[in-house]
């Protein structure tokens, strides 16, 4: 009773941002449902929280039993990764196992047993006991170490700490500049964990497969449950384990055998370093894919404007990010259809252009042995050898293949009449465009679909164009992630996903999660969330200021 | 009978796909204009069209609806028995093979004429069939989505070719009003019938929809989004091509050549251009599609895709042997093709209806067919 208090006590005095984990409070997780006491019997508790977290493979639960006769058991739980293991066994285990009061204590002892622990045997400063459910299930979820101890109704939660920050890099080709900088490692556990620090909620499910007869790697499916389409989880589950192959060295290998459509250039899994965009796509209701050994986290189902997001979209104030977007997607047409669009232009519809700008690019044209669609091909070809061979040199050669590259591509071919400059412009621009799309295997598909579409503008003109992009459309509407259709909220038009296609609204009107993966828990907030100004002082002050004053 | 193609469409996309069959010979041929004896006339020929197609619309939604699960194909033979009602199938299908031969040649001569002359019009065709083909393949539902976005396309495109070459519109061509007549208006208005008797179409289209009641609704919308637009493009054409409009072959392309805004902002026929390929090419697919469906439904087939290729395979020549040149095109279509398609269309829909009238007489309380 007096714990109740000086919860009730406490969590008055805590700020209420930081209450959020705290299951009866507002903007606590509706999903958690768990209510009451946790149970005097310990095998009813053990499968409470297996339940609760799925089974998830990174959940450590470790059975003590020790005393006379059938002894008395007690858990000690924990996420791996979140907590450091050297010092659960040092610090908790080690001081149960050996302290020789224990040795004939039997289950009627509980009482004793927890004093015990309370009045000091565990060396841990932050130790409290907590006898709610979600209490317990949300503070395992943050990371802290809970003790059960069978035949008591409490249990207690300390807070080991000992989450050593690794040395996380950035991710060197997913920057932002504004958001997190740190991306995933190697190693699944601590890949798992930084997942586990971002969403502190027992409802991220982790399950674990192991693929390849030889290499046995781990390759984990995490999701938040509640918000994932059980359908969706199932048919990640079954893709994954169909895979019979004898080694799976990184998640490239892992979404070749899942994608929906092998043949196709666009990728239909999406690929990224970054936890926060992994984060992101749970809470729409995603699914990650996580394989030991690589950084990269594969998400499905996608779509193909979550290639042209970027996560400081998300960080960045609307209206920035918004224009953002809008450059985005503009340059991914133009990487797309610019040099074909001048081609078929300078080739066949000389009169589209203004009489000023054509004799300019006629007079440059003049000395060129070339037509402009051969033209269009060897600079774009000289330019992608140029590109490849920037990412194999070691970085030292960086600046001299910038100097071979301006020199010989651009200024040289204009002068030994090989290419007019405005090519060199528009492959320049058209390089440049390819690069703003923030994910890398999006961006290499445009870089190759941009060649059949100079051959086909080459050879028919604007018709040529048309038709290129309109295979592409039917191509691109035809595709599937996992179920969802490929271009989902363009084709076919989901009008509540548009927030956050082109422009991204506000965070306040963002407030339901896609039409295609988030259906089963819609609403990600509350309504009328809109910032407004405090109301006048002269009519009623802020009930938030009247409270402080009278404390 | 199994349902041939799996996919659902929403009523969203069921009102794009019917305005794409109505817009597709707008933005190629406007024989509204080209058929008027006086052009001025030729928005209110567009008008009265557009409310006479609308009962037209809802007559066959509502007898779909009867028959929620099943084509056109399906129930002309519930309705009317194994015998009549495979006839009035095959009347169908002839009517979407003579549409889809019509829109192919259109679009390559449009191509030939306008911008490429010295391509064979075959080249055009073949690509056209292709792009089309791959559409069909793909199934309802991914051509209805690429039609929702295309809707969207062609009707800014459209609304910025009639509204932009504003200052070479001069409203008093429009001028005098009914200057010869209301008969003179009888023939653009049969020859817009002549499109909206597409909207048979429906009949291939409801059994697919997700939620089949929003049928009639839908087919009302895409009337009146069609009727307004080409009711626009008359006013617009006519205002700015003058009382001659009706000579021109491509007046909305010879529209889109009249824009000028601050010498910068001109030559927007690309944009007519392509807003022509992406309209007429969801329009063949659409047809394409419900042609195979039909013929699979027809005869009992289990699968349609295999015959899309060969369909399209016999469409090109059959475009190119059935008109000697663009104004033949022009003139079967808003003469001959226009009025058999009225003729058709009305006499399948009476038929269908007297037969149900019949079928209810002598089986009394069998009203419901699911």
């Amino acid at each position: 009773m007096v714990f109740r208090a000086l919860s009730r006590l406490v969590l008055r005095m805590v700020p209420r941002r930081q209450r959020s984990a705290i299951p009866s409070q507002r903007g606590s997780d509706p999903q958690i449902s768990l209510t009451g006491k946790l149970s005097k019997n310990l095998r009813e508790n053990e499968s409470l929280i297996r339940d609760t977290f799925g089974n998830s493979s990174d959940l450590v639960i470790r059975k003590l039993r020790f005393g006379s006769g059938p002894g008395i058991a007690m858990l000690v739980v924990h996420i791996d990764g979140l907590v450091d293991s050297a010092l659960i066994s040092d610090a908790v285990i080690r001081p149960i196992a050996v302290t020789p009061e224990f040795f004939e204590m039997d289950k009627q002892s509980s009482a004793r047993v927890r004093d015990r622990i309370r009045d000091g045997l565990i060396s841990v400063s932050d130790i409290s006991e907590v006898s709610d459910k979600s209490d317990f299930l949300t503070a395992i979820a943050e990371g802290k170490c809970g003790i059960i101890i069978d035949g008591s109704p409490d249990a207690f939660v300390c807070d080991i700490g000992g989450f050593e920050m690794r040395n996380l890099e950035e991710p060197m080709n997913e920057v932002v500049i504004r958001g997190p900088r740190e991306g995933f490692c190697e190693v699944l556990r601590v890949n798992t964990s930084l997942l586990r620090r971002r969403i502190r909620s027992p409802r991220l499910w982790i399950e674990e497969f192991t693929v390849g007869r030889i290499s046995r790697t781990q390759v984990e499916i995490v999701y938040l449950k509640g918000i994932a389409d059980e359908k969706l989880v199932r048919e990640a589950r079954e893709r994954i384990r169909r895979i019979d192959i004898d080694s799976i060295q990184e998640s490239g290998q892992l979404e070749e055998y899942i994608e929906d459509a092998p043949y196709s250039p666009f990728p239909t899994i999406l690929r990224t370093e970054r936890p926060d965009r992994v984060v992101g796509g749970l809470l729409e209701g995603r699914i990650a894919i996580l394989t030991d050994g690589t950084p990269f986290a594969l998400i499905v189902p996608v779509t193909i404007t979550m290639f042209l997001t970027s996560p400081d979209d998300y960080f960045e104030r609307s209206f920035i990010a918004s224009a953002e977007r809008l450059i985005r997607h503009t340059s991914f047409f133009v990487g797309l259809f610019l040099p074909s669009l001048y081609v078929a232009v300078t080739t066949f519809h000389y009169e589209m252009l203004p009489t000023t700008l054509v004799i300019a690019i006629a007079a440059q044209h003049e000395g060129i042995p070339f037509p402009a669609v051969f033209e269009a091909f060897l600079m774009e070809v000289s330019f992608e050898i140029l590109r490849e061979a920037a990412v194999r040199l070691p970085n030292v050669f960086g600046p001299a293949i910038s100097v071979v590259g301006v020199l010989i591509l651009g200024e040289a071919a204009v002068r030994a009449g090989l290419a007019s400059s405005v090519m060199i412009i528009i492959v320049a621009l058209t390089a440049i465009a390819s690069f703003v799309t923030p994910i890398f295997s999006l961006s290499v598909a445009v870089r190759l679909l941009r060649f059949p579409m100079i051959f086909l503008a080459g050879s028919l003109g604007l018709f040529g164009v048309v038709f290129g992009f309109s295979i592409m459309a039917i191509h691109l509407a035809s595709l599937r992630s996992f179920g969802i259709p490929y271009l989902a909220p363009i084709a076919p038009i989901v009008s509540s996903d548009q927030k956050d296609v082109f422009v991204r609204l506000p965070w306040w009107k963002l407030d339901t999660r896609p039409e295609f993966t988030g259906k089963r828990d819609v609403r990600r907030q509350a309504r009328g969330l809109k910032p407004h100004p405090p109301e006048p002082r002269r009519k009623q002050a802020p009930s938030s200021q009247r409270k402080k004053r009278s404390r | 009978m199994s349902v041939l193609e799996g996919g659902k469409i929403s009523g969203r996309q069921f009102m794009a796909v019917l305005t794409m069959v109505r817009l597709v010979p707008v933005t190629l041929v406007f024989s509204m204009v080209t058929s008027a004896s006086n052009p001025q006339d030729a928005w209110i020929a567009s008008i009265i069209s557009g409310v006479v197609a609308i009962p037209f619309a809802m007559l066959i939604a509502r007898l779909s609806l009867k028959f929620p699960e099943k084509t056109i194909i399906e129930y002309s033979q519930i309705i009317l028995g194994p015998v009549l009602g495979k006839l009035v199938g095959l009347v169908f299908l002839w009517f979407s093979i003579q549409t889809s031969v019509n829109i192919i040649r259109a679009l390559g001569e449009a191509y030939a004429i306008a911008i490429m002359p010295e391509t064979p019009i075959q080249t055009f065709m073949i690509m056209l069939a292709i792009m089309s083909c791959y559409a069909a393949r793909s199934g309802l539902e991914v051509l209805s989505r690429l039609g929702e976005d295309t809707l969207f396309i062609v009707g800014f495109i459209f609304l910025v070719a009639c509204v932009l070459p504003y200052n070479a519109m001069r409203l008093e061509n429009l001028l005098p009003v009914l200057a010869k007549g209301m008969s003179s208006l009888i023939p653009p208005v049969v020859a817009s019938l002549g499109y909206y008797s597409q909207f048979i179409m429906i009949g291939m289209l409801v059994p697919y929809l997700a939620k089949p009641e929003e049928a009639t609704k839908y087919a009302i919308y895409a009337v009146l989004i069609s009727g307004f637009l080409t009711t626009a493009g008359c006013v617009s054409v006519v205002a700015a091509l003058g009382t001659t409009a009706n000579s021109w072959t491509l007046p909305l392309f010879s529209l889109a050549r009249l824009i000028s805004l601050g010498e910068f902002f001109e030559r927007i026929e690309a944009g007519i251009m392509a807003a022509w390929t992406l309209s007429t090419g969801i329009k063949l697919a659409l047809f394409l599609w419900a042609i195979s469906v039909g013929i699979a439904q027809l005869f009992n087939l289990k699968r349609y895709e295999p015959l899309v290729f060969p369909l399209a395979a016999v469409f090109i020549p059959l475009a190119l042997v059935a008109f000697e040149s663009m104004v033949d095109l022009e003139d079967y279509l808003s003469k001959a093709d226009a009025v058999a398609a009225v003729i058709i269309a009305v006499a399948v829909i009476a038929l269908l209806y007297v037969g149900l009238g019949v079928r209810s007489f002598l089986f009394p309380g069998k009203e419901k067919y699911r």
